[in-house]
Parts: structure tokens; sequence; C-alpha cells
């Protein structure tokens, strides 16, 4: 067999791989986006101690272990309390409540960045609290958050290799069952080196083209 | 809850001995890939300063393959890669590579910021006074530039220290490794994962601490 139909071989059953990756990285993304912006909102709003404090707690719990680790307690620990998550529930899962402090983060460096005077301005030409943050802080955080959550994204696009650790049917859990059955393993990751940055080249591409479009405006 | 704690007062003796070992292990493992990394990183930023146009690219495009690609296929291509090619590393020896070629790319990234974060006037002043360029660099640039990389560079070090659990997917007897063998030996996944995440928040949690202690002092 020539190295091109070998290729075109291996680019094959790698692919079958790619939806999961893609699905599995814009399920967590969309969670961990979602879980983020929230702690954030009360952890910068809500005047409790006690919500800052555990919300502190979560994000440094997540943020000083290995997501494998995550992965492993979500997927084989659970398991042995009997739930039982599937593979990709555990991945999604596991990314997303990681993500979730990352971006918690990204959300809050976003809105510690605004002048005070934006939110008293807000209040005094008579919008309520809620519509401060809702209409005249949020939008302007996002903008200055643009940049580092989109760094974010194609961290986790990579990050998803190791769910195939826990055998969620993604690019690297293809490539590593067809190591097993031949022997063209230089081949093979050099193609699933190749098909990671086909997916994150683009990536990086169109996050570049949303801030360009969206980005913080210089002032 | 009774049933939880239950196996650590009675497996302790037997598990904490097999954890120390491994933090040690993955300690080692992550300081080793960090230095390489470091020393990697300083080389990319130099070439990357170079007046040689081929080289500033050839970095370049070194930085953008790195960041599009995962650690783990990194990690695969050094240990099971390069054997099909005639070169076969220990699996020790691939994690740290692994991880140096994939932080290294960061670590430029910081040193080059911290280089322009310090003002030109800097060394223009140190050369009038009669320093050296050599003098000048080392005594004047370098010193301000550690300043201002330090608090990130300690949040790189956490990134790699927790990737280096990776590298029990080559085989490397790290944390998550020894977690994987105890697992099958005591049938409790639950406590020996739990366990093996407190392991790295032990390591880890310190030097995050540290980084955000240091960073309002680096941008002043």
């Amino acid at each position: 067999m020539s190295a091109l139909s070998t290729f075109t071989l291996i680019l094959e059953g790698l692919l079958a791989g790619a939806g999961i990756t893609i699905a599995v990285t814009l399920a967590s993304l969309l969670l961990s986006v979602s879980l983020g912006f929230l702690l954030a909102l009360v952890r910068q709003f809500a005047k409790s101690p006690m919500l800052h404090a555990l919300i502190d707690a979560y994000c440094e719990v997540m943020r000083n272990i290995p997501a494998l680790t995550h992965l492993f307690i979500l997927y084989f620990g659970l398991a042995s309390l009997g739930l039982r998550l599937s593979s990709i529930t555990a991945a999604i899962l596991g990314l997303g409540l990681i993500g979730g402090a990352v971006t918690c983060d990204l959300f809050r460096a976003g809105f510690a960045a605004l002048p005070k005077g934006q939110r008293e301005a807000a209040l005094a030409v008579g919008l309520t609290p809620l519509q401060a943050i809702s209409d005249i802080l949020t939008p302007q955080a996002m903008r200055i958050a643009l940049p580092s959550l989109g760094n974010y994204a194609v961290q986790l696009l990579k990050d998803t290799s190791i769910v195939s650790a826990i055998a969620a049917p993604e690019i690297m859990f293809y490539a590593r069952s067809m190591v097993t059955s031949s022997f063209q393993t230089t081949l093979i990751y050099t193609t699933v080196a190749v098909l990671y940055l086909a997916i994150s080249l683009p990536l990086m591409q169109a996050i570049r083209m949303l801030e360009a479009r969206y980005g913080r405006v210089k002032t | 809850m009774t049933s939880f704690i239950e196996p650590y007062a009675e497996h302790a003796g037997e598990w904490l001995p097999l954890l120390l070992e491994a933090m040690g292990n993955t300690a080692l493992l992550s300081i080793s890939g960090f230095a390489l990394s470091l020393a990697f990183g300083l080389l990319l930023a130099a070439c990357r300063n170079s007046r040689w146009r081929a080289l500033q690219r050839a970095v370049a495009l070194y930085v953008v393959a790195v960041r599009g690609v995962p650690l783990l296929a990194i990690l695969f291509l050094l240990y099971f890669g390069l054997p099909g090619i005639g070169v076969t590393l220990d699996a020790f020896t691939a994690a740290v590579l692994g991880l140096a070629l994939a932080f290294a790319a960061q670590v430029a990234e910081l040193f080059r910021a911290g280089l322009m974060a310090v003002p030109a006037g800097q060394r223009e002043a140190a050369l009038s006074v009669g320093f050296t360029p050599y003098q000048s660099f080392t005594l004047i640039v370098l010193p301000q530039v550690v300043r201002i990389s330090l608090a990130p560079l300690i949040v790189t070090f956490v990134s790699l220290l927790k990737d280096s659990s990776l590298a029990s997917l080559i085989t490397v007897d790290e944390l998550v490794l020894t977690g994987r063998a105890m697992a099958t030996e005591y049938f409790l996944p639950l406590q020996i994962y739990v366990a093996v995440g407190l392991c790295y928040f032990l390591i880890a949690w310190p030097f995050s601490l540290l980084s955000k202690r240091l960073a309002p002092r680096a941008s002043r």
C-alpha cells in the first residue's frame, strides 16, 4: 500500500472521532461559559460573604487539580457509588465544571476592568441596579473577556483529547485503538496532530475575526 | 458519609507511602519539565528577537503549531511514534521533553511580553552611564523582566504540574498512574481518585496563592 493511501485510510478512521471531539468541545464550552458567567455575576455583585467564600473554594478546587483526575472521579469514582455516567456525559460534565471556574475568573477580570463610574452613571440616569448590570456592565465586560475566552476555547478543544482516557470515542480514542491493530504508530500520531491543527487553526482564525468585530473598542 | 471516610482510616498505612512516593515523582517530572521549558522558552524568545527573518518566522510557526496540537498528541508522538523512525525514549524522558516542548511556547511569549514591558529608556540610560550592552541587559533589563514575568510564570508552572498527569497515559509512574494501580488493587476508585486530587491540590495551591500575591506587585 502506498504511503498516501495509508494516510487517507488513517485520516478516515480518525474522522470518525472528529464529530465527537467537536460536540464535546461545544457542549463543554456552553456549560463552562454559562456556569462561569453565573458564578462571576454572583461573586461580583452579590453581597453575601458566604457565597463569595463558596465560589472561591469551588474555583480553587477546580483549578488546582488536573482535569484527568476530575474525569476519573466522575467516571470511575461515581460509578462505585452506583451513579454510572456515560463516558461522553462524564467528559462534558468534567470539562464544563472545570471550565466554569476558569471562565468565572475571565468574566470577573472583565467586570473588574470597568471603571466604577460606569455603574454610578447608569444608576444616576435612573436604571435599576439589575438593568445597570445587564445593559451597561455585562456587554462591556464581555468585550474585555472575549480574547481570553477565545484562548480558552482553543485550550478546551485540545483538552478534549484526554477524555479518550475514559473511553469517550473522540479523535484520540480512535487513534489509540488504531495503533493496537496496526503498526503505523508514527504515521497515525502525526496524522492526529495534523487533524487537530486542521480544526484548531480555523478556530483561532474565527476567534481573531470575532475579536476584530466585537472586541474591545480602543479609546 | 462515614462509608466514604472509613476506607481512608483503614488503608492509611498502605496508601500514604504509595501516594507520597508518587507525589515525589510528579514533582520531579514537573520541575524537570518546567526547567527545560524555561531554557527552551528563553531560546525561542531570543530567536524571535533575532535579526534573521527566517528564524523569527520559524519560531512563530512553532508557537502556532504547539498552540494547535494537544499535549497528549505530542506525548504519544514522542513516546509511541518516535520508535517508528528509530528513536526510542524512555517514558520519563519523553514526558519531560513533551511538557517542555509544549510549554516553551508559552514561556517564550511571557518572556517576550516581559521584555517589551521594560521601557527602552532603561537600556539607553544604562548604556549612557557607561554599562556595556551585556551589563545593561543582565543588570538592568533582565531583573525587571524577571519581576514582571514571575507571577505568570508561576501560573504556567501550575498548568504544567496539572498537565504532567497526562504522562500517566504513556506509563510514567506518577500520581495518576499510581492511583489507577491502587484503584484496581483496592477497588475503591472514588476514595483513591479523591486522594490523588488532594495530592495535586497540596502541591499546586501554594503556588496559585503565591502567584496571586505576586501579581499586583509585579504590575506596579
